[in-house]
């Protein structure tokens, strides 16, 4: 039995008032539903105990990352971290009140203090020093693009295509900015890359907490960008689009952003893309969190794949669109490790391969990696490609 | 050059705390054609009319102005305190200090000056002021009542009642709304139909009842006393003066579409009576759906069948004209579409289904004679959940306001199903039960225990068809546990929303709404059964959520207020509304097509265009859109506007007033 003193929370309204200023203002608005704890993809991981619910109100008392008990912070350290920023909870809260922004408080809370996970850490390091969360050297940030023919963006160019870092460096997703330049250069669009030059959005440290580290990444950016005179911006990861679009501008950027998704749909409606290879799959297609939920791209992705001939559409019944599931990476999500029965990447998978898909469409280098990593350790010849990917294998 | 009168009042602390009393009426005593000035605690107060009334006759004043709240509130009572001491009462103004100054501002040096420009203004308003007489406007006592549910059916009963004739307009086939389709009612469950019907009797045998049904407010003009209306009455292809309601038609047509009055669970033809306790008991064709009209002809079984030769495909829509002296709104409501509901599967899964659904699953006239059949298989449920709150609550995806009525009904639902099925389980899902009404909570408190029903706190996020169940995923805050229970059958508490045509008839009829289309009250405590617009009453819920009791009295309360106005030949109608300096009329128009109440017409004689004082409302449209300065607003001309507004700019406050 735990001592007494450990069960009485006392209102803290320093850490509370701290919390609020941080990011947490929606707090006062929650009337406890639970709405949120039973959408959360937690709630799908049959060991997990994810009390979401509890964190508004929680905040409110100032009894959130306040514990002296070193134990007891850990714990509260794997709870705040637990969050994927999905925002299931946000797109069905009566209130409109964003969990993950509560959380992102408290994270930036401990990211001041220090702690908060090593690996976590480690990336925000990276980002810092090399310009990539993975700690790969910045003079082979172009080295996906060799032999292609990808010129350096340039004054005059109408895009700067931005491939993110993980198709910049992880081999997988490198097939990805390959066949994105290879469609653009086919449809003989006027872009460049920024190439060694290019830097990491900062999405991710963002999430994870590390605002300040955000804001030099940020700026750093904002200020090459108007440098190089860039205009109109072309990305293939949805964590560079939601950035670059919804929170750049507070810093002062002004450029146009476009979803690659989006662009290609687009081209297909004007004609300007014609898929003629037949693509003889039965295809499903998982709706990343941060394109549809946070940023309302459910169709773009969808029309593309209607539009390639022999392709045989699904959907996942119950989770697609708003009510898509995640897969488990956002938020500093994919650097984190969970025990095999507590991954949400298995119960999204599982769900997307009970529709008896060939093939997983994806349109988010996240989403590709994760499933990826997991399906080797399975056995199923289920394959995962991006709409890039399936679109550029048909024309 | 006027004498006028000033009384400043404190309002309690209200104005003084704020305004320097003493030092503004120092002031106002040196304005030219000040007479008296004074202060007093509670001008409104008995010994503060009494001061004003003295002070008239003492002091012979032939102007008085009041600086104290707004005239909104008390002109009226200044008004009538002037006319007692011989003075016209529209020789009074009220200087607004109170709401425009005291109540708005912190510093008393801001303040004080403030509410002297506010005084002096309207002593140049006063100062040009006409004595003037109300108009009277002859009142035709006869009702129009918009709608035929309960609210509808209550008012026009109580009209009828007290000698005045009404005029009843229902949409539908037949009066009795939702409350016709209702099983049992709480917290006394006695029967809906059986409590309901005699009611609807009632109306079908008054003789000061003319009952419209299928029929529609097609057009309306004049203003309250006087209302000129238009009824539509949609062809029903069946002549009522012969049909005797034997039903052979219906019985015989070969065309069944989904019934209105069972919710979709049931069917009906397309020659049809909605219920068998239809007022009045006589079909219509749904011409959407009969094959007669459909396919040129082909059909007419139900011409062929009826013996009193009563069906007459050649009838048509008749115009039928009518003048009121009042109109009563009671249009209803209806349920939030449970298509919007996507995370609970509503709409796509048939075992989703919204509270009237239930009712009339309920309901002993229902299309499953009152057992309780789950719609997709018809297998006996087992285990319902019902869900609260479903729309309502939720202002960032649907509705903001608390729907009142679903708690109780909700309650209700769990504690008949057991009478029906007692070894059903019952799990209601809800985040408060909200029972304010006399004996409301003592009825939660038996349901919950009589019924043994389980009440989970918490919103559920989903519900997900799995194989033959329905499976909802909640988590009970209370606890901090995960739920995902199966049920066979899921019953949605869906919010009521305003009934479709009410936002296009609220424009018609130039009344107002909220942002959900529930007809606005004149005030929202003192006048709630009144619209803004005068003769015009609200009654149910057309005016927002509510039930039953709440419903009648509010009919009951519109009703008589509508019987207040039918007794007395004639009513009084303000005097501040436009008039014409024929000299100066050129008989342009241009205030005919600015006046909103078709109040300006032209004289072809005069070749003026004159002012209709009837219909005027004084909104002062036509004014600012003469070109010559030839209408004016009684006691609000042109020149008056400019004197007021030329104090308040010499004004030496430091902010603009």
């Amino acid at each position: 039995m735990k001592d007494k003193k450990n069960l009485t929370t006392e209102i803290n309204p320093e850490i509370r008032d701290i919390l609020i200023e941080m990011g947490a203002e929606d707090i006062y608005k929650c009337y406890q539903c639970g709405k949120c704890t039973s959408v959360c993809p937690w709630f799908q991981v049959e060991i997990c105990d994810y009390p979401v619910y509890k964190f508004s109100l929680e905040t409110a008392l100032g009894a959130v990352a306040s514990s002296e008990d070193k134990k007891e912070l850990e714990e509260e350290i794997d709870l705040i971290y637990r969050c994927v920023g999905c925002e299931a909870c946000l797109e069905q809260c009566p209130h409109g009140i964003s969990t993950p922004n509560i959380l992102r408080a408290a994270r930036r809370l401990l990211v001041d203090f220090g702690s908060y996970p090593e690996t976590l850490k480690s990336i925000v390091q990276k980002t810092h020093n090399v310009g990539n969360p993975f700690g790969e050297q910045r003079e082979n940030r172009a080295d996906w693009a060799k032999g292609l023919n990808v010129p350096d963006f340039q004054q005059g160019m109408e895009y700067l295509y931005f491939p993110c870092c993980l198709p910049a460096y992880e081999t997988r997703n490198q097939k990805v900015a390959q066949a994105t330049v290879g469609i653009l250069q086919k449809c003989e669009v006027s872009f460049g890359i920024l190439g060694v030059k290019e830097t990491c959005c900062g999405e991710v440290i963002r999430r994870i907490g590390a605002e300040n580290i955000f804001e030099e990444v940020t700026k750093a950016n904002i200020k090459e960008f108007k440098d190089s005179d860039v205009k109109k911006v072309l990305v293939t990861s949805p964590h560079c689009f939601t950035t670059f679009k919804n929170e750049y501008p507070e810093f002062g950027a002004d450029f146009e952003v476009l979803h690659i998704t989006q662009f290609l749909s687009k081209l297909i409606d004007e004609g300007k893309i014609k898929p003629k290879k037949e693509f003889n799959k039965k295809v499903v297609y998982h709706d990343p969190c941060t394109l549809g939920r946070k940023n309302n791209i459910y169709e773009e992705p969808r029309n593309i794949l209607k539009n390639i001939p022999g392709l045989e559409f699904l959907e996942v019944e119950n989770f697609n669109r708003s009510l898509s599931l995640c897969c488990g990476a956002g938020s500093g999500g994919l650097w984190l490790e969970w025990e095999k029965d507590e991954r949400i990447v298995n119960v999204r998978l599982k769900q997307l391969m009970d529709t008896g898909a060939d093939i997983i469409a994806v349109a988010c280098p996240y989403c590709l990696q994760m499933f990826e990593e997991t399906l080797k350790s399975m056995s199923t010849d289920i394959r995962v490609m991006d709409v890039a990917e399936i679109l550029y294998e048909t024309i | 050059m006027k004498k006028i009168g000033v009384f400043v009042c404190h309002c309690g602390r209200n104005i003084s705390s704020t305004v320097n009393i003493n030092e503004v009426v120092e002031e106002i005593k040196k304005y030219p054609g000040v007479a008296f000035c004074t202060d007093y605690t509670y001008m409104c107060s008995d010994p503060g009319q009494d001061l004003v009334k003295k002070s008239i006759k003492e002091k012979k004043l032939d102007g008085i102005v009041i600086a104290a709240c707004s005239p909104s509130l008390h002109e009226l009572t200044f008004r009538n305190t002037a006319e007692k001491a011989g003075l016209n009462p529209y020789l009074t103004e009220v200087a607004n200090i109170r709401e425009q100054c005291s109540w708005v501002h912190k510093d008393i040096k801001e303040a004080t000056p403030k509410a002297i420009s506010i005084i002096e203004s309207i002593i140049e308003k006063t100062k040009l002021n006409e004595s003037l007489s109300p108009v009277k406007v002859k009142v035709n006592p006869k009702a129009l009542v918009i709608g035929g549910g309960i609210a509808g059916i209550q008012a026009s009963l109580d009209i009828a009642n007290s000698g005045h004739k009404v005029i009843l307009v229902e949409k539908s086939p037949s009066i009795g709304g939702h409350m016709a389709q209702l099983s049992e009612t709480f917290p006394t469950l006695d029967c809906s139909q059986c409590i309901l019907t005699p009611k609807m009797v009632e109306i079908s045998q008054h003789e000061n009842i003319s009952l419209f049904v299928y029929s529609e407010l097609e057009e309306i003009s004049g203003s309250v006393g006087n209302f000129k209306i238009k009824i539509r009455k949609k062809a029903s292809y069946v002549d009522n003066s012969k049909c005797t309601g034997c039903g052979v038609c219906s019985e015989k047509c070969p065309v069944s579409v989904d019934s209105e009055f069972d919710e979709g669970l049931g069917k009906r033809k397309a020659i049809y009576s909605p219920f068998p306790q239809a007022v009045p008991n006589k079909p219509v064709i749904d011409k959407e759906n009969c094959t007669y009209f459909l396919k040129d002809g082909k059909c007419g079984v139900c011409k062929i069948v009826c013996t009193l030769n009563a069906i007459d495909f050649d009838q048509k829509d008749e115009i039928i004209e009518e003048e009121v002296g009042a109109i009563v709104v009671a249009t209803g409501y209806e349920l939030y579409p449970m298509e919007n509901m996507i995370e609970y599967g509503a709409g796509k899964y048939p075992d989703v289904i919204n509270g009237l659904q239930f009712e009339r699953l309920l309901s002993a006239s229902g299309p499953t004679q009152g057992e309780i059949h789950r719609p997709s298989d018809n297998k006996i449920p087992k285990r319902i959940a019902f869900i609260s709150c479903v729309g309502s609550r939720d202002p960032e995806h649907h509705l903001p306001y608390c729907s009142k009525i679903c708690c109780m009904y909700m309650v209700k639902h769990a504690l008949l199903y057991k009478e029906h099925i007692p070894d059903g389980e019952a799990i209601v899902f809800s985040i408060d039960i909200r029972t304010s009404g006399k004996d409301y909570e003592e009825f939660f408190t038996r349901a919950k225990e009589e019924g043994n029903i389980l009440y989970i706190r918490g919103k559920p996020a989903r519900i997900i068809k799995q194989g033959d169940d329905l499976v909802v995923w909640c988590i009970n805050t209370l606890t901090g546990k995960q739920l995902r229970v199966k049920c066979d059958m899921i019953v949605l508490s869906m919010s009521m929303i305003s009934s479709s045509g009410a936002l296009e008839l609220a424009k018609a009829l130039r009344i107002h709404t909220n942002d959900f289309g529930f007809f606005t009250e004149a005030h929202p405590k003192l006048r709630p059964v009144e619209s803004l617009v005068p003769g015009f009453y609200l009654a149910g819920t057309a005016q927002g959520p509510k039930d039953i009791p709440d419903t009648v009295s509010q009919a009951s309360g519109a009703a008589a207020k509508v019987m207040t106005l039918f007794s007395s030949d004639e009513i009084s109608h303000s005097p501040i509304i436009a008039s014409v300096d024929e000299d100066l009329c050129s008989g342009c128009g241009i205030c005919i097509a600015a006046c909103p109440y078709d109040a300006r017409e032209m004289d072809e004689r005069k070749k003026i265009v004159a002012v209709n004082e009837i219909l005027c409302e004084g909104c002062g449209a036509c004014i600012s859109a003469c070109p010559s300065g030839a209408s004016q607003q009684r006691n609000l001309t042109n020149i008056q506007i400019d004197n007021m507004i030329s104090v308040l700019l010499r004004s030496n406050t430091e902010q603009p007033v």
